[in-house]
């Protein structure tokens, strides 16, 4: 028997190095940038349609990626609300990846654009090791999904800075206390941000996007 | 269901490697970060389906797990973390300076990377 050592370079460096272009790519175009993931149905789409129409009406120009297995009704959502957008379909991939991302950039007008949303597809746990290159992430919880979310998941809450726990206003209807999910979250991640949402009627974004560096007063990019 | 991805582009990475080196691949030693999110089994799987046909199939993935250490900028702590579930079932590192509380950076945790391979000196089965 004998060993053939390796050079320690890691598994997904080229995934890394793609990640870093787009990062270079938007920050050279004065991109503000935010990763949305969350499990399906967690409000991410509606997220996004609130942060557009709060952002065009500070004059600000809005991109979105819109990732989905396939179709494309976010992305023509986006679209309805006035946003530069682009559709890909993963197929059976469980995540975006940043060539992919990279591919979709290709086909946005980037000169055209202040701040750039990438809805990841559905899906909590596949995305978290592919690192698009945007400059902040959100994650999106519902409070249909329990209050045992962060418990069940915590590594993954542990390093997710900013999280929306969504539709609050349904709390009491399914049982849930967000309050426990708060809790639960400050105590796998001390140094995260929580906010409470409800987002189809607009309540929490405004937290939400000062969070990430896009509130009414933000003007580091 | 990524450990696809990730196994895909571990193959891809060894068997360039390999080709400079005879006799049967027997592991493959793979370091893995805690705060990474993946699975050992799917690994496992994805590493005994995508091997098929080449030669890697039939060697054996080994995991090791890499402790996170973190270091933080406003004490100068650098060492393990405070755990949360700690019930000796499954728990997880907190990403805060156990010493001051304060925000840390992450020295060790999050790596990924073939450490070693190990063949047999069989040559009746030289690559």
């Amino acid at each position: 028997m004998h060993d053939v050592r390796f050079s320690g370079e890691d598994i997904l460096a080229r995934q890394l190095e793609l990640a870093d272009a787009n990062y270079r790519r938007l920050r050279e175009k004065r991109i503000r940038s935010v990763s949305v993931l969350g499990a399906i149905g967690s409000g991410k789409t509606t997220l996004v349609e609130q942060a557009i129409d709060r952002l065009h009406g500070r004059g600000l120009r809005v991109g979105t990626i819109a990732a989905d297995s396939a179709g494309d009704d976010d992305h023509r959502r986006f679209v309805a609300r006035g946003a530069s957008s682009v559709n890909v379909n993963t197929q059976d991939d469980c995540h975006l990846d940043a060539h992919t991302v990279s591919h979709a950039l290709d086909r946005l007008p980037l000169d055209e654009i202040d701040v750039l949303f990438i809805e990841n597809v559905g899906n909590l746990i596949c995305p978290a090791d592919f690192p698009l290159g945007a400059d902040v992430e959100i994650v999106v919880i519902s409070v249909t999904e329990g209050d045992d979310m962060v418990r069940k998941h915590p590594k993954i809450f542990a390093q997710t800075d900013v999280v929306a726990v969504n539709k609050v206003d349904l709390a009491s209807a399914v049982g849930v206390s967000p309050e426990r999910i708060a809790a639960d979250y400050s105590s796998v991640n001390p140094h995260g941000k929580l906010v409470l949402t409800s987002l189809r009627s607009g309540e929490g974004i405004d937290a939400l996007l000062d969070l990430v560096g896009l509130g009414c007063t933000s003007t580091q990019w | 269901m990524h450990e696809y991805a990730v196994v895909s582009e571990l193959i891809g990475a060894v068997l360039p490697r390999l080709a400079e080196h005879r006799g049967r691949v027997r592991t493959v030693v793979l370091r893995k970060g805690e705060l990474r999110i993946l699975s050992d089994h799917a690994l496992a799987s994805a590493f005994e389906i995508l091997a098929q046909g080449t030669r890697l199939e039939g060697a054996n993935l080994a995991v090791e797990t890499v402790a996170a250490v973190v270091s933080c900028p406003a004490c100068g702590y650098h060492g393990s973390t405070g755990r949360f579930g700690d019930d000796g079932h499954y728990s997880i590192p907190i990403l805060t300076c156990p010493r001051c509380g304060g925000s840390v950076d992450v020295a060790a945790g999050r790596e990924l990377y073939v450490d070693r391979v190990t063949l047999s000196d069989d040559p009746a089965t030289a690559g």
